[in-house]
């Protein structure tokens, strides 16, 4: 796979990481390694940088009081985190009506499952997993394997290296003068749709939720590679498919 | 618009490695070896400008998709339900 090899020449380059990306996404995404410390730099694009998140202070005593079975801690995790889970709901799903479902027997669980929490990943992380992995065996339930093929919307490349179609049209300031219009909106939640289920939820936890990789590879017992690659190839997708809209080439 | 000889000749990388690295570059997490052969292409092929300038504004305009409120019906409805964990564990 040339995107998972690219990222492993990165890695090895920068010799910061126990490994992750030497091995294609594809078998060894289903297991956990060690975090690659050196892959959680800074940002310093500003227009891809993650939004800073809270702490995680203050959410220790809130388990151990929903630990104790205390309602009021319940309500209180609940207003710290249900929009967000319901927005992740909602994006992955489709269907307001699921969503709340969902965030209902996320918190519930929540509740019930409190003493099985351990205290070495943040509660966030955990209502993540819980809320993705809900809305991901909704998915599985009650869709057919409705699969779309990326291919078309992926960037292509000459042999020599070269874009295929050239030039490469920059339309970036038509998205920003356009994004106001209710059809890109649609044009884009649309696309977000399309992305396989477990893509699309890597999306919305990084792009929309702004999670870090190592934060959504702990909510979706992914690796940290393997969560680049499925965001950087549903990236280039949702971008095949806004450079389309605008009558041009993924290239 | 320089050749595609010249664009070879000049960059240590081609436009399809630029595609791959642009993850990382965006993440600032490219060695600055490599790094400084990414931002050296961009110097000289404008194609991987349009391209990397797509893709980042791809990005925002992602971010920008979904910021939904809670409805207050919907809130309103499993707080309610919350309220009453007794009652639904002895169901």
């Amino acid at each position: 796979m040339d995107l998972a090899m690219a990222m492993a020449d990165v890695d090895r380059r920068n010799q910061m990481s126990t490994n992750p990306m030497t091995e294609p996404a594809s078998s060894v995404e289903t297991r956990r390694v060690a975090p690659s410390h050196g892959l959680e730099s800074p940002l310093i694009a500003p227009a891809v940088s993650k939004r800073k998140r809270r702490s995680g202070r203050g959410e220790t005593g809130l388990i151990e009081r929903l630990k104790a079975g205390d309602e009021r801690a319940l309500e209180a995790i609940f207003n710290l985190y249900s929009r967000k889970l319901y927005n992740v709901a909602l994006r992955i799903l489709g269907e307001s009506a699921d969503a709340e479902e969902i965030v209902q027997d996320v918190f519930w669980t929540a509740f019930l499952k409190a003493k099985t929490f351990r205290g070495a990943s943040q509660i966030s992380t955990w209502l993540y997993r819980l809320t993705v992995n809900a809305a991901l065996g909704r998915l599985r339930r009650n869709r057919k394997g409705k699969e779309v093929d990326y291919e078309e919307y992926l960037p292509k490349f000459q042999p020599d290296g070269h874009h295929l179609v050239r030039p490469v049209i920059d339309w970036s300031d038509t998205l920003d003068e356009k994004y106001a219009d209710h059809e890109t909106q649609r044009l884009l939640a649309n696309a977000i749709d399309q992305l396989k289920p477990l893509d699309r939820s890597v999306v919305v936890l990084s792009d929309v939720e702004g999670l870090s990789d190592k934060e959504i590879a702990a909510a979706l017992d992914l690796t940290v590679s393997a969560v680049k690659t499925r965001l950087h190839r549903a990236r280039l997708f949702l971008r095949g498919k806004l450079a389309a809209h605008f009558g041009h080439s993924p290239a | 618009m320089r050749t595609r000889k010249a664009t070879r000749a000049l960059t240590n990388r081609t436009c399809k490695q630029m595609a791959d690295l642009i993850y990382a570059y965006l993440n600032n997490s490219l060695n600055p070896d490599v790094k400084k052969d990414f931002e050296q292409h961009l110097q000289i092929c404008p194609d991987c400008v349009s391209f990397l300038n797509t893709y980042r504004k791809t990005v925002e305009v992602t971010r920008a998709v979904r910021a939904r409120e809670i409805p207050a019906d919907v809130r309103k409805n499993i707080l309610a339900f919350l309220r009453k964990p007794k009652r639904r564990v002895g169901t």
